[in-house]
C-alpha cells in the first residue's frame, strides 16, 4: 500500500512537471522577448534571445511621447476595479436570487438568459457603440465599466450552480429564527460563498482587464487607452515592446490570484453544513 | 507576430482603403468649384484643430515640429493645432458624425475617397494652396469627385506611397563592376532586372544557406498585384469602374503568377504566410536578406533598424553608415516571356499598386476656415522638404521632389508616367483581397510542394488558377450585391 | 406487478382529475377577470379613477404619500421624455428617416440606423411605463379596498422591509434585468431588426436605410451560394463545440482534482502555472501562438535546425493539422479558468461523504465515480453549458490563428472558419450587415433550439435541489 502510495505520488508530480512546462512554455517567449537586447523576436538565437537587457522595461515605462504605458495601465486599472466590483456584486445577487426564490417568470428568465447567451456579440457592437454616442458616453472610462458591469449577470449560471448546492436547510432555520431574506444573504450565505465570490471577482476583472474590442470601439483619445488596446496599436517593429507590455499586463492578475488563492479553495467550513 | 495583428487590421482597412479613385475624367477640365461653401475666409477665433497625423511622422518628430511652427506663427490670431490623439486608422464615418472625430486628416487617397462618398471631407478650394501646379494632375485626379455635374477636389496631396526596392548596398558582391554589370552602366544587373534579382538571389543562399538574396511575402496582394498588372492584367474594367469585368486574370497575367512562383523558389518557405513582412526590418539589418519591397514610408524604420546593427561606433556615425548602406529605389524590369531564367533582353516596365496620400478637411469640423489654413501651412514648400528630408517620403509636389533628388524624383516621375496604378474606389474592392491571396498563398506554397503533388506545372495552370480567383470575386460581388 | 399496474393507473386517474381541474379553472380564471374588472369599474373610487390620468393622485387621497410623488414624477419625467424625444423616436423606428443628410450643405439630416436604435429604446421606456402605469393603478384599488376596510396604508419603512424580505427578489433583480435590457437585449433586438432592413453595401449613413421585409431571407434561399458553405460550417461548428467542450471541461476537472491530491506540496505554486496562462490576455496568447506555429516560428525553427523541413502547421491545405491545433489552444486558454472553478466546487463537496464511503469499504476510482463525478456534472453543468455556447460562437480562435483565407468550396469562408467567422467575414469586412444579420437570426434560432433543449433537459435545470 505505502509502495503504491510513493508511486503514486512520483506519478501525480511528474504530471505536474508537464502541466507546468505546458503552460509555462508559450509564456517563457514573451517573457524572454521581452528581456532581449535586440527588441527583434526573429534575432532569436534558436529559443533564446542572443543578449538580454532591462531597456525595454525602462522604455516602456518612460518613453511616454507615443506609446504611454503607464497611463494605459491606471485606465485599465480604474475600469477592471470598477467593472470588477460592481459586476461581481450584481452578478452574486442575480445567481443567489435565482437560485433560493422561486418567483412567477423564474424559468423563462433562466432560458431566456441562456438563449441571449447563443447570439454572436460582435453582431450586437454596432448597437452599443450607437448607444454610447446618444448616452455621450465616449472616451468615459465610466462608460466601459457601465457595459462590463451590466453584462456580468449574464454569466450567473455558474455562480447559481454552486448556491444550489449551499444546503436550503441552514436558510430555513434562520427564518425560523426570524431572519428577513436580506439578512439570510448578507450573514449566512455571502459567508459561505467566498469561493465562487472570489472566483467571480477573477473573471470579472480578467475580462475588462484584457479585453480589445470593447475599448477600441468607445475610446478615441489614446490617453483613454486601455492597456490591451494601447499594445494592440503597438507599431509592429516595436516588439520587445509589446511582450514587455503583455508580461506587465499579467501581473496583476498573477498578483491578485496569489492574494486571492486561499479564500478560493477555503471551501465551506464542515461545521456549517452539518448545522 | 506583432505584425500579425496589425497585419490584420492593416487587412481590413485595405479592403476598405486601396481603394483608389480614378473617376472618369473626360471633363476634368471644367472649372473647379472653389471647394465648400463654408470657406468663406473668415478665420474662426480661439480654436483649436485637431489633426490626426499617420504615427511615422509622430514617433520621428516632424509632426511635433510642424505643429510648433505653425503655433507659433498664428499664435497672436488664436489659432492652435493639436495632436488629434487618435489611432491613425480610427474611421471618420464612424466618428465623426457623432463629433468624436478629428478636423484634419493625413490619409491615403483610398481612405480619403471612401470618406467623400458619404460627403464626411469636404471640397477644397485648391486653386489658394501654393503648390497647385507643382502636383501633377494624376495625383490631383486621385482626389477628384463628381456630383450633381460638378467636379471637387477633397485633399491636397502631400505624397506617393509605392512599392519600392530597398536592399543593402554593403551586401553586393564585392565583384559586381564585373560580374554582375553587363551592359556596364555602372548600376548592378540585380537592381535593373528581375532576372538577375533571381540569379543573384540563387547564388548568394548557395554559397551561405542561412542567407537569402530577394525577400517578400508572396501573399501580400498589395505588393504582388504589380506583377500582375504588368502583363496586362487590372483589377476592374472602364479604368476600374466596373466591377462585373474583373481583370486580374486578363492578358499574359499568368506570366505575372508564374515570376511570383519563381521568386517564391529562390526565397524559404517564410515566403508562404507573412513573416517576411514582419521580419524584414531586422533581417534585411543583420544581413539576412539582401533586398526586400517595402513602402517608402517604411524607409526611416528600415535606417532606424541598421543602425542598431552597428554596434561599437558613435550614434551620428552609425546614423551615417546607415544612410550610405541602406538604398531605397525603383522596382527592377521585368522579362516580356515571363520566365526569369530569360535572358533575351526582352525588358517591361514593373508596374505597381500606389496610392497618394494626403490632407483633408472632415465635414464635422467647427472651424474649416482656420483648418484649411492649417492644411496651406503644411503644404508649404519649406514644411513638405522638412517632412521629406525627416521621413524619407516621397513628395507629390514636383518642385520639393527635385529638391530632395534622387528616389524622390524617380518616384514622382513613375507617377506622372502612371507606372503606378491607383486602386478602384468602387466598394466591390474589398471582395478581392482574400480570395487573391489565397491564390498567392498556394502559389507561394507550390515550389515546397514535392515533386509529385505540385499544381503549377505550366502557365495554363496559373491562368486556370487565376480564373478561378476571378470568379470566387466574381461570385462574391454578383451574390452579395 | 400488479402493484406497478394498479399504481400507473391510479396515477393516470389522477392526471386526468388533474386535467379536468385545469380546464374547469382556467374557464374560472376568465370569468373571475371579466368580474374583476366590472368590480372594479364600479367599486373603484373617483380619485382611483383620476389615477387614469394623474398617477399617484389616489395615494395622494389615501394618504401614502411617499408612493404618490413616485408615481407623479414617473408620470411628469415619461410625459417630458415623450415630449423632448420619445414621440420623434417612435415614429422614427418606423419611417427609418425622411431627410438625406449633407454634410457640405451642413444639412444634419436624420441617420436611419441611430433612429432605429433609438426607436427601440422608446419602446423599451414606453413599455416599462406601462408596466408602472398598470402597477399604479393596481395599487391605487387594493389601497381603497383597504382603506376602505379601514387598514392603513403601509409606511415607507415597511415597503422597505418587506422588499428586504419577500419581495427581495425583486429588489435585487430589478438592476441586473435593467441592465441586460440596454447592453445585451437592446443591441440583439437592433440585429435582428437589422436583418429586415437593406442597411448595408453602398447603403450606410448619410444614405437612408429603409424597411424590406423578408427580402434578406428570399435572397439567401434564392442564392445557392449560401447553403452549402452554411451546412459545410455548421457540421464543422457542432463538431468543434463538442470536442473542444468536453476536451475542456475534463481537462480542466482532472487538472483541479491533480492539484488538489493530499500528496501534493506547494499547491498555490503548481496552481500558479495555469493561471500565468489565464493572466494573460486571449489575443495575445492566440497571437502567440499563431506566432509559434508560423514559417518562420520557433518551432519551424528548432525543425529546420535539426535538418527537416518547415511544415505549414496552419497553411492553405493544412485542414486537420490546423483544426487539431485550434482544439488544442483553445484547451490551453480554456483550461485554466474551469480549474480554478473546479477547485472551488471541489473544496465544496460534502466531505463526510468521502468518509462514509471509506467507511463502506469503496476505493478511490469508486468513490470519485460515485461522489466526485456526479457532484461535479451537477455543480458545473451550468459551466459545460456556457462552455458550450462560449466555443460554439468562438470567434478569436481562428481568426487570430488562420484568418484571411478562403478555401476552394466555401463562399467566403475558410474550412476552419465557424459560423461566427463567416458571420464576421460577411457583415463586418464586407459591411453586408442586413445578409448578415439575417443569417445570424438562423443560426442564432438553431443554436438556440439546442441549447435550450440541452438546458431544459440538464438535471441542474430541473432538479435544482439535488445536491441539498
Amino acid at each position: 500500500m505505502l509502495k503504491r502510495d510513493k508511486l503514486d505520488t512520483v506519478i501525480t508530480y511528474m504530471l505536474l512537471i508537464l502541466v507546468a512546462i505546458i503552460f509555462l512554455f508559450p509564456c517563457l517567449y514573451l517573457i524572454l522577448a521581452s528581456f532581449s537586447k535586440s527588441g527583434s523576436i526573429y534575432s532569436f538565437k534558436g529559443f533564446f534571445p542572443k543578449s538580454y537587457s532591462l531597456q525595454t522595461f525602462v522604455k516602456l515605462f518612460t518613453d511616454t511621447r507615443m506609446y504611454n504605458y503607464p497611463r494605459w495601465f491606471m485606465n485599465s486599472l480604474f475600469v477592471a476595479t470598477g467593472s470588477c466590483i460592481l459586476g461581481t456584486f450584481l452578478t452574486i445577487l442575480t445567481a443567489y436570487t435565482m437560485s433560493r426564490f422561486d418567483f412567477k417568470g423564474r424559468k423563462t428568465i433562466m432560458k431566456s438568459t441562456m438563449v441571449l447567451g447563443m447570439f454572436p456579440s460582435f453582431m450586437g457592437m454596432i448597437a452599443v457603440y450607437l448607444l454610447m454616442t446618444q448616452f455621450g458616453l465616449i472616451n468615459h472610462l465610466w462608460g466601459l465599466i457601465l457595459i462590463y458591469a451590466a453584462g456580468a449577470p449574464m454569466g450567473y449560471l455558474t455562480q447559481k450552480g454552486f448556491f444550489d448546492t449551499i444546503p436550503k436547510a441552514i436558510d430555513e432555520a434562520a427564518k425560523i429564527d426570524g431572519a428577513t431574506n436580506f439578512q439570510i444573504f448578507t450573514k449566512i450565505n455571502l459567508p459561505l460563498s467566498k469561493p465562487i465570490i472570489v472566483y467571480t471577482a477573477l473573471t470579472a476583472f480578467t475580462w475588462p482587464w484584457s479585453d480589445f474590442i470593447l475599448p477600441k470601439l468607445l475610446l478615441k483619445e489614446k490617453n483613454l487607452y486601455t492597456v490591451a488596446v494601447g499594445l494592440m496599436s503597438l507599431d509592429e517593429t516595436q516588439f520587445a515592446r509589446f511582450a514587455a507590455g503583455s508580461v506587465f499586463i499579467a501581473l496583476p492578475i498573477v498578483i491578485l490570484y496569489f492574494c486571492l488563492v486561499k479564500n478560493m479553495v477555503e471551501g465551506i467550513s464542515e461545521g456549517a453544513i452539518k448545522g | 507576430m506583432k505584425k500579425k495583428v496589425v497585419a490584420i487590421m492593416l487587412l481590413s482597412s485595405m479592403m476598405l482603403s486601396l481603394v483608389g479613385c480614378s473617376k472618369d475624367n473626360a471633363e476634368a477640365n471644367n472649372k473647379k468649384t472653389s471647394g465648400a461653401a463654408v470657406f468663406d475666409g473668415k478665420l474662426e477665433k480661439n480654436v483649436t484643430i485637431h489633426v490626426l497625423e499617420n504615427d511615422t511622422a509622430i514617433d520621428k518628430g516632424y509632426f511635433k515640429k510642424l505643429i510648433d511652427a505653425f503655433n507659433k506663427e498664428y499664435k497672436s490670431k488664436g489659432i492652435k493645432a493639436v495632436d488629434a490623439n487618435m489611432d491613425q486608422y480610427s474611421d471618420l464615418t464612424k466618428d465623426g458624425p457623432y463629433g468624436y472625430g478629428p478636423d484634419v486628416i493625413y490619409q491615403a487617397n483610398d481612405v480619403i475617397m471612401k470618406y467623400v462618398k458619404g460627403k464626411h471631407v469636404l471640397p477644397l478650394p485648391v486653386e489658394e494652396i501654393e503648390g497647385y501646379k507643382e502636383i501633377p494632375s494624376s495625383a490631383w485626379k486621385a482626389y477628384e469627385t463628381k456630383m450633381d455635374g460638378k467636379t471637387y477636389t477633397c485633399g491636397i496631396p502631400v505624397n506617393v506611397q509605392a512599392p519600392m526596392l530597398y536592399y543593402r548596398k554593403d551586401l553586393l558582391p564585392a565583384d559586381w563592376k564585373e560580374k554582375w554589370d553587363d551592359n556596364k552602366n555602372n548600376v548592378p544587373d540585380m537592381l535593373e532586372t528581375w532576372q538577375s534579382m533571381y540569379k543573384f538571389s540563387i547564388q548568394r543562399h548557395k554559397e551561405d544557406a542561412s542567407k537569402y538574396g530577394y525577400m517578400k511575402s508572396i501573399s501580400d496582394m498589395y505588393f504582388s498585384s504589380g506583377f500582375l498588372f504588368s502583363y496586362g492584367g487590372y483589377v476592374f474594367g472602364k479604368n476600374n469602374t466596373d466591377p462585373s469585368d474583373i481583370g486580374l486574370n486578363a492578358k499574359d497575367s499568368a506570366k505575372g503568377a508564374s515570376v511570383l512562383n519563381q521568386l517564391a523558389s529562390v526565397m524559404s518557405e517564410d515566403c508562404i504566410d507573412d513573416t517576411i513582412t514582419t521580419n524584414a526590418y531586422s533581417k534585411l539589418a543583420d544581413g539576412t536578406y539582401f533586398a526586400t519591397l517595402s513602402t517608402p514610408d517604411m524607409y526611416s524604420t528600415f535606417l532606424s533598424e541598421l543602425e542598431k546593427s552597428y554596434t561599437g561606433i558613435s550614434k551620428n556615425e552609425a546614423e551615417k553608415k546607415a544612410k550610405e548602406n541602406l538604398v531605397m529605389t525603383t522596382l527592377p524590369t521585368l522579362p516580356k516571356s515571363g520566365d526569369l531564367t530569360d535572358n533575351s533582353k526582352n525588358e517591361i516596365p514593373t508596374k505597381t499598386m500606389g496610392g497618394v496620400n494626403a490632407y483633408a478637411i472632415s465635414s464635422y469640423t467647427k472651424a474649416p476656415n482656420a483648418s484649411l489654413l492649417f492644411v496651406k501651412f503644411a503644404t508649404k514648400f519649406k514644411m513638405l522638404k522638412t517632412r521629406a528630408d525627416m521621413l524619407g517620403i516621397a513628395p507629390a509636389r514636383k518642385d520639393v521632389a527635385k529638391s530632395v533628388g534622387g528616389t524622390s524624383e524617380k518616384i514622382y516621375e513613375n507617377l506622372d508616367k502612371n507606372n503606378i496604378v491607383l486602386m478602384p474606389s468602387v466598394t466591390s474592392v474589398s471582395q478581392i483581397w482574400t480570395p487573391s491571396q489565397t491564390f498567392l498563398i498556394d502559389i507561394a506554397k507550390d515550389p515546397y510542394r514535392k515533386d509529385a503533388e505540385k499544381k503549377y506545372k505550366d502557365i495554363n495552370d496559373y491562368s486556370k488558377g487565376l480564373d478561378e480567383m476571378c470568379k470566387q470575386i466574381d461570385e462574391a460581388i454578383k451574390t452579395l450585391k | 406487478m400488479d402493484n406497478i399496474v394498479k399504481k400507473n393507473r391510479k396515477r393516470l386517474k389522477y392526471k386526468d382529475s388533474e386535467r379536468t381541474k385545469c380546464i374547469n379553472n382556467a374557464q374560472q380564471d376568465s370569468m373571475v377577470h371579466k368580474k374583476r374588472f366590472t368590480d372594479f369599474w364600479k367599486n373603484s373610487s373617483l380619485s382611483v379613477k383620476a389615477s387614469f390620468l394623474i398617477m399617484g393622485l389616489a395615494h395622494l387621497r389615501y394618504k401614502c404619500f411617499y408612493k404618490a410623488i413616485c408615481y407623479f414624477l414617473i408620470e411628469v419625467s415619461m410625459i417630458l421624455y415623450m415630449l423632448i424625444r420619445g414621440i420623434d423616436d417612435v415614429i422614427g423606428f418606423f419611417t427609418l428617416g425622411t431627410v438625406k443628410a449633407d454634410a457640405w450643405a451642413r444639412v444634419k439630416g436624420d441617420d436611419s440606423i441611430v433612429m432605429l436604435l433609438m426607436g427601440i429604446f422608446s419602446l423599451i421606456v414606453i413599455s416599462l411605463f406601462i408596466y408602472f402605469y398598470v402597477q399604479c393603478i393596481r395599487s391605487s384599488y387594493e389601497m381603497q379596498l383597504d382603506f376602505e376596510k379601514g387598514i392603513k396604508c403601509k409606511t415607507f419603512k415597511e415597503n422597505v422591509a418587506e422588499y428586504l424580505d419577500k419581495k427581495f427578489y425583486k429588489l435585487a433583480l430589478s438592476s441586473p434585468i435593467v441592465g441586460v435590457c440596454i447592453f445585451n437585449v437592446l443591441p440583439i433586438v437592433f440585429m435582428i431588426l437589422i436583418a429586415f432592413t437593406n442597411y448595408g453595401g453602398t447603403i450606410v449613413p448619410p444614405e437612408l436605410v429603409d424597411w424590406v421585409g423578408l427580402k434578406n431571407f428570399q435572397k439567401l434561399i434564392v442564392l445557392s451560394k449560401f447553403g452549402p458553405t452554411f451546412m459545410k460550417i455548421l457540421r464543422w461548428n457542432l463538431v468543434w463545440a463538442v470536442i473542444s467542450t468536453t476536451l475542456n471541461y475534463f481537462v480542466g476537472i482532472g487538472l483541479a482534482m491533480l492539484l488538489n491530491k493530499k500528496c501534493v506540496k506547494g499547491k498555490a505554486i503548481w496552481r500558479a502555472f495555469p493561471v500565468l496562462a489565464y493572466a494573460i490576455p486571449g489575443f495575445i496568447t492566440l497571437l502567440a501562438f499563431k506566432f509559434m506555429f508560423s514559417y518562420g516560428g520557433p518551432i519551424n525553427q528548432i525543425i529546420v535546425a535539426h535538418g527537416g523541413k518547415a511544415i505549414g502547421f496552419l497553411d492553405l491545405d493544412a485542414r486537420s493539422t490546423s483544426r487539431i491545433i485550434g482544439l488544442l489552444v483553445n484547451c490551453w486558454i480554456s483550461v485554466p479558468s474551469i480549474m480554478l472553478l473546479a477547485t472551488g466546487h471541489l473544496s465544496n463537496i460534502d466531505k463526510t461523504l468521502y468518509e462514509a464511503a471509506k467507511i463502506d469499504g469503496a476505493g478511490k476510482f469508486a468513490s470519485f465515480r460515485k461522489i466526485t463525478m456526479p457532484y461535479m456534472l451537477f455543480a458545473t453543468m451550468p459551466v459545460l453549458l456556457s462552455q458550450f455556447v462560449g466555443n460554439f460562437n468562438n470567434f478569436g480562435i481562428f481568426y487570430f490563428l488562420r484568418g484571411g483565407l478562403y478555401n476552394k468550396g466555401y463562399f467566403l469562408a475558410s474550412d476552419t472558419d465557424l459560423l461566427i467567422n463567416w458571420l464576421y467575414n460577411l457583415s463586418i469586412d464586407n459591411n453586408y450587415y442586413s445578409i448578415g444579420a439575417a443569417i445570424s437570426l438562423i443560426i442564432f434560432m438553431i443554436t438556440s433550439a439546442i441549447s435550450l433543449f440541452i438546458y431544459v433537459k440538464s438535471p441542474s435545470y430541473r432538479e435544482e435541489d439535488t445536491f441539498q
